[in-house]
């Protein structure tokens, strides 16, 4: 993953998370059947998509770092992106 | 509105404000993914909302016991109406002025009781939600009096035992209580029937006939 889709990965994953907060708050000002019923599914949903998004994110950047830290100990540089 | 009726909504409303600041701020500025935008990430993306979920989750839930959540299906306007009426003579209705009852009258009557209740009650309420969407969500409020109807009546007399134990002496003084204590306890006979209490609700219909 370069740095470039995992940035977008966070964007999205952002996104997504305000999108749940906003539904998950809108039944405490609306405490009705639709409102609910969307903060409990739909809001959860979104809420768990852009926390398993920002885990895959921050595994990659692991993953990819310690990909580099071997490669650095090797004669020849890998052509790793960057992850910064 | 129940914001400050529960200290749970605040908490959902902090937790909501805190994740929103940090996912704003990262929107922004857009740093680098280094570990302090990791951890402030996790914050944002992950404990923040995860807070505001639960406490959010456990609100909801208690919204759902709410008459005025039962009443936002227009199909339970009239029943809600009626317990709202602080003049109606109905059971609902009386009940509703019971502080046990209350505003969560409908959930206390209606809901399955024993060890699983609650779960039973949501998965019929899922249930209820399905049939508004599929069948009732765009009939005339004068059909729907005439169509929807419990779909077990005899549980019905298990929720009056709740607190009506049937034990009392008091109770088994009465002669017509006396006379047919068994096929109330066995649900055959309804507490809130047309020949004992009257009906629950003015717009319920009830069963064509006690079941065998």
């Amino acid at each position: 993953m370069t740095a470039q889709s995992s940035r977008r990965w966070l964007v999205v994953a952002c996104v997504c998370a305000l999108a749940a907060l906003a539904l998950m708050t809108w039944q405490i000002f609306d405490p009705t059947v639709w409102p609910v019923m969307v903060a409990m599914s739909l809001g959860q949903v979104l809420g768990t998509a852009s926390f398993g998004a920002f885990g895959y994110v921050v595994l990659s950047d692991f993953r990819a770092q310690r990909r580099a830290a071997k490669g650095s100990s090797l004669p020849q540089t890998s052509s790793l992106p960057e992850t910064k | 509105m129940t914001l400050l009726a529960s200290p749970l909504s605040v908490v959902e409303l902090a937790c909501a404000a805190l994740s929103a600041i940090v996912l704003v701020g990262y929107l922004v500025f857009r740093p680098p993914l280094v570990r302090g935008a990791k951890i402030a990430l996790l914050f944002g993306l992950g404990v923040f909302p995860i807070g505001a979920a639960f406490s959010g989750n456990v609100q909801g839930f208690e919204a759902t016991k709410e008459r005025a959540f039962c009443g936002s299906c227009h199909v339970m306007a009239l029943h809600a109406a009626d317990s709202d009426d602080r003049a109606s003579g109905s059971l609902a209705s009386r009940h509703a002025r019971n502080a046990m009852f209350g505003s969560e009258n409908c959930y206390v009557c209606h809901a399955n009781y024993g060890m699983f209740g609650t779960v039973l009650t949501k998965a019929g309420g899922l249930r209820h939600v399905w049939l508004y969407l599929t069948e009732y969500r765009n009939t005339p409020l004068d059909e729907d009096k005439k169509e929807i109807r419990l779909i077990d009546p005899g549980m019905m007399n298990g929720n009056c035992m709740e607190c009506h134990s049937t034990e009392d002496a008091l109770w088994l003084k009465v002669p017509s209580h006396f006379a047919t204590v068994d096929d109330t306890r066995a649900g055959r006979l309804g507490c809130a029937s047309a020949g004992c209490h009257g009906l629950a609700h003015p717009f319920w219909i009830p069963e064509p006939g006690p079941k065998p």
